[in-house]
């Protein structure tokens, strides 16, 4: 049995399971269509539940067939996966605090530091985090300009001036 | 004649200097998305996605076009100097390319995939000019019950046939379908699927999957897992083909075009068996002292060919696209969701009620390919630099630009932890292999193929026999069961034979 691909399977199936449970509660009053609202969402159920239960099924039984090793390496860097995750929440909790330029550069920092970490030399150096965040800048604030002033899309602001 | 005045037409609306500027700007940004790894054409149309909502339909089709098919000339360059395909297309390429690039013979290898992406581009783009408006015009007799099933040969070929495993892209077409069933069904106009959150009423965003599944997925997945990886970048010599190159080149170039074009048009889009064919066409018809190179010192034919079809086949999708509003890969069903986003849906009617930006968008085409040329061959040094951009600050700066995508397009937050939760998706996705495409494909087709159903059923009167009475779907219907199985039996019979 392998544990990862049982798990790929079980979330297929179960995501098969919500979406019955999701169906039966639609109407299937036909009209003149033959079938009704629920009648797509039946027939993807089935066949989530059916996918995952073959998933599961090939898990159990020596693993995914025709399975290519998955590219890089067999286990992963978690240290910079939690960087970039805090990186991209914080992003959203932010953005509309603090505006988009800056909390995008924060974001910017922290994706960096994930990178790096995950090549084996995390850079905590206060230089180091001059540096990006000045590449940050260079980067957010353009394309924030860009987007409010050129093509005048809505991003946050941290002022309503639609410069910063 | 009619077909060349609306071209001339076209021409003369794509030549306005703004247009000719977002054909040049798209030409660029798609060579530098191909150019550079982790980022490909399907993340930076959707990305980009949100100017839609401000620029006028012409200009911004042209300029997704532009980054559609620039991002094919540049792929070459990254697969044919770094060995890491850009995309599934270039694979091919990658292959060869890189062999002729460790012997010396970059150069040479660039040359030839630019100008036969030029010569490939410019006859397929002659051919979806004519071609085009006669399927067009067949397609408005088509009615909802032939549509359905075009939808779902399209469904079948790139979730069952394209792909290592047809279990995993059947998963992959479910998943999608059931993030297109999010929102108020069309007909009926009940919620499915809100979970009562006001957002969810609209169905989820395009650009926030395409942007979760592909550029915050590919993020996540090099700090995870690709950190490591040591990529050796080989030596750029002069961008120059001698008379033995042209004359080795050109055949290939010519059959590529032939073997990638008819791929493209079919609804069982993907650039891989075109390149796959070609390349193995070229070593079977290749002289027995060139033979000698492939996969030793790297032959251009290989470059050449699976180039030249992998361009033809790319432009060639716009056919099943603009004729039938029928997408068969990533990028084609994000551009199928601008014009979504205008209210536009492609289809054989798009010839006649939007003439204009139909014609306007083919003739940016051949503006594009010189463009393109012109950028890609005397540039080239110049994209090469963009390889060295170390890789935390090209992953973090595509986080920018993913953020602006999202968000620009709905104005939420609640978007950005949304587009997180897709990314890790796209990680478990990737991890085991399990396809993208019927995903984006699944979601966007998904709800028209429901909308085509649920009106040939009441065509019907609520029969599924409808399906079969009438002599074009009856047909439909044969080939999609033909596309399910041949494969099987060939692959049955080929086991049989060797026991």
């Amino acid at each position: 049995m392998k544990i990862e691909q049982a798990g790929v399977g079980a979330g297929v199936l179960g995501l098969g399971l919500l979406l019955g449970a999701g169906a039966t509660q639609f109407s299937g009053e036909a009209g003149y269509g033959g079938v009704g609202p629920n009648f797509l969402p039946w027939v993807v159920s089935a066949l989530l539940v059916l996918c995952g239960g073959l998933l599961l099924w090939e898990a159990a039984s020596g693993g995914f067939r025709d399975l290519e090793q998955a590219p890089g390496e067999a286990s992963g860097h978690w240290p910079g996966f939690v960087w970039v995750s805090v990186g991209l929440l914080a992003n959203a909790v932010l953005i509309t605090r603090i505006g988009f330029i800056l909390s995008c550069t924060l974001c910017f920092v922290l994706a960096v530091r994930a990178f790096k970490s995950s090549e084996g030399r995390l850079d905590l150096s206060l230089r180091g985090l001059l540096v990006d965040t000045l590449v940050g800048l260079a980067i957010a604030a353009p394309v924030y300009w860009m987007f409010t002033q050129l093509l005048s899309i809505n991003l946050p602001g941290l002022t309503s001036s639609g410069w910063l | 004649m009619d077909t060349l005045n609306l071209l001339v037409q076209g021409f003369i609306s794509a030549g306005t200097p703004i247009n000719l500027l977002w054909c040049l700007l798209g030409c660029t940004i798609g060579t530098a998305v191909g150019v550079l790894p982790g980022i490909g054409p399907a993340t930076a149309v959707a990305m980009l996605l949100p100017i839609t909502l401000k620029v006028e339909p012409t200009a911004s089709m042209i300029f997704f076009a532009g980054i559609y098919y620039g991002a094919m000339y540049g792929g070459s360059t990254t697969s044919i100097l770094l060995n890491t395909p850009g995309e599934a297309g270039s694979m091919v390429t990658a292959m060869e390319g890189n062999k002729m690039a460790k012997h010396g013979r970059a150069g040479a290898a660039l040359a030839t995939s630019a100008i036969g992406s030029f010569v490939a581009g410019t006859i397929a783009t002659v051919i979806v000019t004519f071609f085009a408006p006669v399927v067009a015009n067949y397609a408005v007799r088509l009615g909802p019950p032939e549509y359905f099933l075009l939808m779902v040969l399209a469904f079948c070929t790139v979730s069952a046939v394209l792909g290592q495993s047809t279990l995993r892209g059947l998963t992959a077409l479910g998943i999608g379908l059931a993030m297109g069933l999010v929102g108020i069904d069309q007909i009926s106009g009940h919620a499915r699927y809100t979970l009562g959150v006001p957002e969810m009423m609209d169905g989820l965003e395009v650009v926030l999957i395409a942007v979760g599944l592909f550029a915050v997925a590919e993020a996540l997945y090099a700090v995870l897992y690709e950190g490591r990886t040591v990529e050796t970048q080989n030596m750029l010599s002069k961008v120059h083909m001698t008379g033995a190159d042209w004359r080795r080149s050109w055949p290939a170039w010519l059959r590529a075009t032939a073997i990638g074009t008819p791929f493209g048009c079919i609804p069982a889009g993907g650039s891989e068996i075109p390149t796959f064919l070609s390349y193995a066409t070229e070593k079977k018809l290749a002289k027995p002292e060139y033979r000698r190179e492939f996969g030793s010192i790297g032959a251009i034919e290989g470059v050449a060919g699976p180039e030249a079809a992998n361009n033809a086949a790319i432009t060639a999708t716009l056919i099943p696209l603009l004729t039938l509003g029928i997408p068969t890969s990533n990028t084609t069903a994000i551009l199928l969701g601008a014009f979504q986003n205008y209210g536009i849906q492609p289809g054989p009617q798009l010839f006649d009620k939007n003439s204009t930006l139909v014609w306007a968008l083919i003739a940016s085409l051949y503006i594009g390919n010189v463009m393109l040329l012109v950028l890609n061959l005397p540039l080239v040094g110049l994209w090469v630099k963009l390889l060295k951009i170390p890789k935390s600050y090209l992953y973090a700066g595509i986080l920018i630009f993913a953020t602006v995508g999202v968000y620009g397009m709905r104005q939420s937050a609640f978007d950005l932890v949304l587009l997180y939760a897709i990314g890790l998706l796209g990680v478990v996705m990737r991890r085991f292999s399990l396809p993208t495409a019927p995903v984006v494909v699944g979601m966007i087709l998904g709800p028209l193929a429901e909308a085509q159903m649920r009106n040939a059923l009441s065509i019907g009167e609520g029969k599924w026999s409808v399906f079969v009475e009438r002599p074009m779907s009856l047909f439909l219907l044969l080939v999609v069961i033909i596309v399910l199985t041949l494969p099987r039996l060939m692959r049955l019979r080929k086991a049989l034979k060797s026991r």
